[in-house]
């Protein structure tokens, strides 16, 4: 007995979110000691809403980094919903639920697209949702013609700017009903759990009478509907339909959950590691705009902290091989 | 009643009868031997009972009704378990959750019960006497733990036939022995259970009933067992009695060592290894699966940090940094227990796979490399082990398993080196491919090459080596000259490996 409690106390310690938890905090201790500002609640509030947009990109692409694939066409499918969000309010007067669950709607049927034909085919996901990428790109650009709608309601800019209380912004409350939906999905839910089995393991994940098609549907079905939550989110927040929406999506969706300890080939997610790793990308990006660094540096440290979070990730790797060979020799 | 009935089967592929007119009967309380050489049909017919592939003609039925299995999972719902060959678990779940892993809930969304989920399996692993907590992860078990765990998965399903394929390929006579007992019991227990194994001991040991498949066709449909001997089950496998290899000793060379180890120490974790191998002998070292023997080939090989002692080619003081090190600098070659992952790259050709030990010696002075040339390099080699295959250019993943064993030996053999390490050469490979290969291993020593050779099949080890090292948690246990008298040579080495349990 006393032996399992001790695992789950080294668990703890183990889990994917400490390491990134610490290093937010030390983050924002560190920062805020240099430039008080940093603390200011309006600060607060645009990191917040920041943080809030890219946790629930970095959700989208996080289901499928469970699965051990890769969405690339996440961010082109954020564009086209937030795009037909505005255009459907602007150029047909849709209220804002119907025009919310037609984009919702929109993410869903692409998201749902891609995984049908990955499932059918069985063709990699990296080809297939960069071909996606390509063509909601286009569909964006081709009902746009490159020019943004402007017909965003009132309410929806006050969703998209407005505060809840002091510093925590409307837009934190979408994002927190996402995580913990996505937590839930991956540790209480069957086909949360049938996506972690199939991307561990997929021959396994078969063989037990796991329909991977089905699985490879759902979480695409799964990404794209958090891509649109996304679209909308950023949408309220520019305040405008901008094609160009969801055109630098890519890097920072795998960039927090690496960092946050997911195993990109599959099987292993954080939800709160993924959060802190979005909060450290936000602070990171944020403070070095307080202390007048040039932007390119921001790009060198991002691309600095990937390399460091996939180290760490292999030295735990490495480690758990050795513990397993020590055990093997005992 | 007949538990599983299978009656006349024939399925083709493309340009090869895989089936012919193959029957198999399996009664209720009884364990049925599937027995074939590679190639011969056993996973073709697996694959029919399961409803991975269609028969052309021929009918399965189950308690006397025919049933075609669309998929797996229907097979499972049908009350017909498998339990594969290869591990099908999701190591970073608990036990309970593989073994229940597709009845997480009724649909997609639901809920996933886990207090339940883990007393429901509970059940299943105090069936199977596994004193393990549900709620363990995958990964902390033991090989032989995660067998039980498949067969509790199999047996959840309420299978009333269970198919075990090749079960202790991966198991220590112990663990096997374990293994048995369980066997037995869900025998008497009313379960029909089907046995595909390569190793007749276990076949007569636990077996009732046997099947027997040589190409395509039933060399005996259903016989019991108890009418017939080894000799008989042999030769309805290779079509010929078994040839009963008694090799006279060898005389051993007394050269100086070609490699040496004193009071060697690995990253790994191997402790004070001494070990010496002479051109023109071969070595065994024999111990139990994770006795630290392939690791430590892997570390003489240059993949592990040398912590401690000596190692020397030829006399020299070397340190050997990687794979790339120790073939063209030291002569030093090893055929991988994982042809799969290791030996060989399957989706390459023949030529390509046979070639990629010499590439580099090969290359013209510009850096090319052309096919006649690689070609002139492996070509010989090829002919010499009877390689069959329709051209050199074939895929290799398409050949049987002792042809590509061919191939993962053929490349060493072409870059000449002067040690071979053969690790479990004979996994998965058929009797007539097996005795070859021990033929070839000894016709290489004759020629000078020093060979160790790591095996857990006891007759092989005896068969083949000259001396045997005995290996248990990554340090040796002590050494024994083979002279090739079986029960004595077999009883030293397991005192060996007892004396450290007792």
């Amino acid at each position: 007995m006393g032996d399992q409690r001790d695992s789950r106390l080294t668990q703890t310690f183990d889990n994917d979110w400490i390491g990134p938890g610490i290093v937010s905090l030390a983050a924002i201790v560190g920062i805020s000691l240099f430039q008080p500002a940093f603390l200011s609640s309006f600060n607060i509030f645009v990191l917040l809403s920041a943080i809030s947009v890219n946790m629930v990109i970095a959700l989208g692409q996080l289901v499928i980094i469970g699965l051990g694939q890769m969405n690339l066409a996440l961010g082109s499918i954020g564009g086209l919903v937030a795009i037909s969000f505005v255009g459907v309010m602007e150029k047909f007067g849709l209220p804002v639920p119907l025009a919310l669950a037609f984009a919702l709607g929109i993410g869903i049927a692409a998201g749902m697209a891609s995984g049908y034909i990955i499932a059918r085919t069985m063709i990699s996901a990296f080809i297939i949702t960069l071909a996606g990428l390509q063509i909601f790109k286009g569909i964006n650009l081709g009902i746009t013609e490159a020019q943004p709608f402007y017909g965003v309601p009132e309410t929806v800019k006050a969703f998209g700017n407005g505060s809840v209380f002091g510093p925590i912004p409307w837009l934190l409350v979408p994002m927190v009903i996402a995580s913990l939906g996505m937590w839930v999905l991956f540790n209480r839910l069957r086909i949360g759990r049938h996506i972690l089995a199939m991307g561990s393991n997929p021959h396994a994940a078969e063989m037990s009478g796991i329909d991977p098609k089905a699985t490879i549907i759902w979480a695409h079905a799964i990404s794209g509907l958090l891509a649109a939550l996304a679209g909308v989110m950023l949408a309220a927040k520019l305040q405008i339909g901008q094609p160009t929406i969801g055109d630098d999506w890519l890097i920072s969706s795998f960039a927090a959950p690496v960092i946050g300890g997911a195993l990109l080939s599959g099987g292993r997610v954080s939800v709160a590691g993924t959060f802190f790793g979005v909060v450290i990308i936000a602070i990171i990006t944020q403070g070095l705009v307080m202390f007048n660094i040039d932007p390119f540096v921001v790009q060198i440290v991002l691309g600095g902290l990937i390399l460091w979070a996939v180290g760490i990730n292999r030295l735990r790797e490495v480690r758990i091989a050795r513990v397993q060979a020590r055990r093997g020799a005992a | 009643m007949t538990a599983l009935h299978i009656s006349h089967v024939s399925k083709s592929f493309p340009g090869v009868k895989a089936l012919n007119d193959v029957s198999m009967t399996m009664q209720p309380g009884s364990i049925h031997a599937l027995l074939g050489e590679n190639g011969a049909g056993k996973s073709t017919l697996i694959k029919i009972v399961t409803g991975i592939y269609q028969p052309d003609s021929g009918t399965v039925s189950m308690d006397g009704k025919p049933v075609r299995f669309a998929n797996l999972r229907q097979a499972a719902a049908g009350g017909l378990g498998v339990v594969h060959q290869e591990r099908n678990l999701v190591t970073r779940f608990s036990v309970g959750e593989n073994i229940l892993l597709d009845r997480l809930g009724r649909n997609a969304l639901s809920r996933v019960d886990y207090a339940s989920l883990h007393r429901e399996a509970e059940k299943w692993l105090k069936l199977l006497d596994l004193d393990v907590d549900p709620r363990t992860i995958v990964s902390r078990l033991s090989v032989a733990q995660m067998q039980l765990v498949e067969i509790g998965k199999a047996l959840s399903l309420q299978s009333r036939v269970l198919l075990l394929d090749e079960p202790t390929a991966s198991l220590t006579p112990n663990e096997s022995t374990v293994l048995f007992r369980i066997l037995r019991r869900l025998r008497d227990d009313g379960v029909a259970i089907g046995f595909v194994s390569h190793k007749l001991e276990e076949v007569f040991d636990i077996c009732d009933r046997v099947t027997v498949l040589r190409d395509g066709q039933n060399a005996c449909d259903s016989a019991d067992l108890s009418t017939l001997n080894r000799g008989d089950v042999v030769q309805m496998m290779i079509g010929r009695a078994e040839r009963i290899t008694k090799r006279a000793p060898r005389v051993r060379p007394d050269a100086a060592p070609y490699l040496e180890l004193k009071g060697y120490a690995s990253g790994l974790g191997h402790r004070d290894i001494d070990l010496a191998v002479r051109p023109g002998e071969i070595l065994g070292l024999y111990g139990l699966v994770g006795a630290g023997r392939s690791e430590l080939a892997k570390a003489i090989l240059g993949l592990s940090k040398q912590l401690a002692g000596e190692v020397r080619v030829e006399g020299q003081p070397v340190q050997i940094a990687s794979v790339a090190d120790a073939l063209h600098r030291h002569g030093i070659g090893y055929v991988s227990e994982d042809r799969k992952a290791e030996g060989l790259i399957l989706m390459h050709s023949v030529l390509a796979n046979g070639g990629i030990t010499i590439w580099r010696r090969l290359a013209n002075a510009m850096g090319f490399l052309r096919d006649s040339t690689i070609n002139a390099g492996v070509g010989p080699v090829l002919r010499r082990l009877e390689l069959k295959t329709p051209s050199v250019y074939q895929t290799i993943g398409n050949l049987s398993g002792g042809n590509q064993q061919k191939v993962s030996v053929a490349k060493w053999i072409a870059a000449g080196v002067k040690l071979l390490i053969i690790d479990e050469p004979s996994v998965g490979i058929d009797i007539k491919t097996k005795a070859y290969l021990h033929d070839l291993i000894h016709e290489l020593a004759a020629q000078g090459t020093a060979v160790l050779l790591i095996t857990s099949d006891m007759p092989e080890m005896v068969d083949v080596a000259d001396r045997i090292l005995v290996m248990d948690g990554y340090r040796i246990k002590g050494a024994v000259e083979n002279d090739r008298n079986y029960d004595a040579v077999s009883r030293r080495i397991m005192g060996f490996i007892h004396a450290q349990a007792a």
